[in-house]
């Protein structure tokens, strides 16, 4: 029993499928906002410049009180992972930014995500519950928020962050509309 | 910065609202619910609100703040921490009310909370599932109340509206459940149950167990299965989990007597005999003369030794099916039914494992047979042409268990079989479906497999298929949303 979909998928295989799990989906995907790299990379270094502040406090200290190498050695293996995280977190970011993308097909919102962690969401608009818009301070000065879907199952990790404002809320009510008016299945 | 920040984001946030809200009428405070609050902005709660609320926040904050100062006697201190508490928990209360909008009617219900980290969540009418109106202390002194719109769902699945005056709270719960009830009607042919007290469910009263029919003596309930208390023990027994933990107590008090261990072996025993009683009393206690019958509107269930409680489950409510045959209850022909039901979220962690159990224990064909009349299953030859199984390469992640995986598909229902020690089958209609996943890490893009999940209401059955080949797993994802959908837009409810 072969079930047509509305979702066109490319009939050439590629040899090396496995890297690409969702690129045969024929689909347009809505990219989020670029904001949401500098947002991320905001929070981001203020999370890693407080953590470095305390270590970088503790490392002079060791510098200060240990014996003459050992107390920089112990100082630069504390520190250094640190700033090597924060590196790694710089570049992170915006390829992580751009493997998020959303699709509104005709009866199912789809979301895909991730560049290590591959994901892909299907949520029928008849099974959504509710769905929130939220943003911080950070988010809002760079002009975008999250859009999370819930539906009946706590497991459904539909949300989407990084939706430019206005957009978030015209998905929003877009997405309230359709769940209205659709079979509930609760 | 802050302030500033508020400022940019609610300007294309008011425009795409306006956009979105169009038949409703301009502001118009203080009248009647249908026209409160405008639809670019919405509406404030009772001005009062935040006095309420301040009130019962200061107590906390000025009780805080002056504990030790009680406590030492400094009463001058006290003179200005409880004012002070009682002035932060207003400001704080202000505040909160100030930023919280709502625009509930006939259309749509929006709250939308919160100075610096907003959120702002709309609720689609028919989504709704109960509404409540409650009075504490402090607001049923100012005449107020608290509005409470429930939905389905995880966590949080609940707003709260602080604090409305009582007539107005009555009238937005009266305006609400009513277009609730009239989506609902008009989309599901059976009155679908928006609030849990009026489930006045089903369509498929008229097919009868065929299993066991002797009458129950209350409310023409027929009774399905009575368990004999010997079969329970002998069941609870049987169990892994309770072999090994008797097992581990016996060769702890066997160290305790033989090498003469002190305290700790003793510490031990006591671990041990914590955890065989926990096994006990959720096995044997709390389905003790479990008795599951059927009426006309649901199933019903009655179960315990020291406290019996008596549960019903109406037909539609059941989400999922799983049949569980643990490795020593094999042999005997044994298995257990474990249900998924709407709205049980928090239930079913409150009482551990006892609510979302259908059958404790029983033959397997009664539980295939009552499983089938819960599910209704046309076609159920379909399912060996619709099979996938996990990838031999999953061997690293399950050397033996990758062989019984098993997800399997007809018109109607999904399957999934899975576990070679306690094998589970699990059954979901396709049209509980609540979302799809498919997900791949590094690992497994290594190996070429990935991971399909199908998405249930909370409780036992969660339908997935690990580790298959990562070539199948998106037909296989877009064939569900396909039959998903399919299942969707037909007419009858395919359970019960």
């Amino acid at each position: 029993m072969c079930v047509a979909s509305e979702y066109p998928m490319q009939s050439s295989r590629l040899a090396n499928m496995a890297q690409d799990l969702f690129s045969d989906l024929d689909i347009e995907w809505t990219p989020v906002s670029t904001g949401l790299i500098k947002g991320r990379r905001l929070a981001g270094s203020i999370t890693f410049g407080i953590l470095f502040l305390f270590v970088a406090a503790g490392a002079g200290f060791a510098i200060y009180l240990a014996p003459a190498p050992w107390g920089t050695l112990a100082a630069i293996t504390v520190t250094l992972p640190i700033l090597a995280l924060w590196v790694w977190f710089w570049f992170w970011v915006p390829r992580n930014q751009a493997s998020w993308g959303y699709f509104e097909g005709e009866k199912e919102l789809l979301i895909k995500s991730g560049i290590m962690f591959r994901r892909l969401v299907v949520v029928p608009y008849g099974r959504m519950q509710f769905v929130d818009v939220e943003s911080g301070p950070i988010a809002s000065a760079n002009g975008y928020a999250s859009v999370t879907l819930n539906t009946a199952s706590t497991e459904t990790a539909a949300d989407i962050p990084g939706v430019p404002t206005a957009e978030a809320h015209r998905l929003r009510d877009r997405l309230t509309e359709l769940g209205d008016f659709d079979d509930s299945g609760v | 910065m802050i302030q500033e920040s508020d400022g940019n984001s609610s300007e294309p946030e008011e425009d795409a609202q306006a956009v979105a809200a169009g038949p409703e009428l301009p502001h118009a405070s203080g009248a009647p619910t249908e026209t409160e609050g405008s639809a670019e902005t919405g509406a404030r709660t009772h001005p009062l609100s935040g006095l309420v609320l301040g009130l019962s926040w200061g107590l906390g904050v000025a009780l805080a703040l002056s504990f030790r100062s009680i406590l030492d006697g400094e009463w001058i201190v006290i003179a200005f921490t409880i004012p002070a508490g009682f002035v932060a928990g207003v400001v704080g209360g202000y505040v909160k009310w100030w930023f919280t909008r709502y625009v509930i009617n006939e259309c749509e219900i929006r709250i939308e909370t919160g100075p610096i980290f907003k959120s702002s969540r709309r609720i689609p009418c028919a989504r709704l599932q109960s509404s409540d109106i409650n009075q504490p202390l402090v607001a049923r002194v100012f005449g107020l109340s608290e509005l409470t719109i429930e939905m389905a769902g995880g966590s949080d699945s609940s707003s709260k509206l602080r604090f409305l005056p009582f007539a107005e709270a009555r009238n937005i719960r009266s305006t609400v459940l009513q277009r609730s009830h009239e989506l609902g009607n008009a989309n599901t042919p059976q009155p679908a149950t928006p609030s849990p007290e009026d489930a006045d469910c089903d369509s498929s009263s008229d097919s009868t167990m065929s299993v066991g029919d002797s009458p129950l003596g209350h409310e023409g309930a027929t009774l399905i299965a009575r368990l004999a208390p010997d079969r329970i023990l002998i069941g609870a027994l049987l169990s892994l989990d309770l072999l090994m933990a008797l097992l581990g107590a016996m060769l702890v008090g066997l160290a305790f007597v033989v090498f003469d261990i002190p305290i700790g072996g003793l510490v031990t025993l006591l671990a041990f005999a914590g955890g065989i009683y926990s096994i006990v009393s959720s096995r044997v206690f709390a389905q003790w003369d479990f008795t599951l019958s059927r009426s006309a509107h649901g199933l019903r269930i009655t179960r315990g030794l020291f406290d019996r409680s008596s549960q019903s489950i109406p037909f539609d409510r059941i989400q999922g099916i799983e049949m569980v045959e643990p490795l020593l209850w094999r042999r005997f022909g044994w298995s257990q039914l474990k249900i998924d039901v709407a709205g049980y979220g928090d239930a079913s962690e409150e009482d551990g494992v006892s609510v979302t159990t259908l059958l404790p224990i029983s033959d397997k064909s009664m539980a295939l047979t009552l499983l089938n009349e819960l599910i209704h299953e046309p076609h159920p030859e379909e399912h060996q042409a619709l099979a996938n199984q996990a990838s031999e390469r999953a061997r690293i992640f399950a050397p033996i268990g990758w062989k019984y995986r098993w997800l399997t598909r007809s018109a109607d229902t999904v399957r999934t079989h899975t576990g070679w020690v306690t094998k589970r089958m699990q059954v979901l209609p396709h049209r509980n479906v609540q979302s799809i996943e498919i997900s791949q890490g590094p690992w497994q893009r290594r190996l070429g497999v990935a991971t399909v999940e199908i998405h249930t209401p909370d409780g036992p059955v969660s339908i997935s298929l690990a580790h298959m080949n990562a070539d199948e797993a998106p037909r296989l994802v877009l064939d569900e949303v396909a039959l998903a959908r399919a299942a969707m837009a037909r007419p009858t409810a395919g359970n019960a």
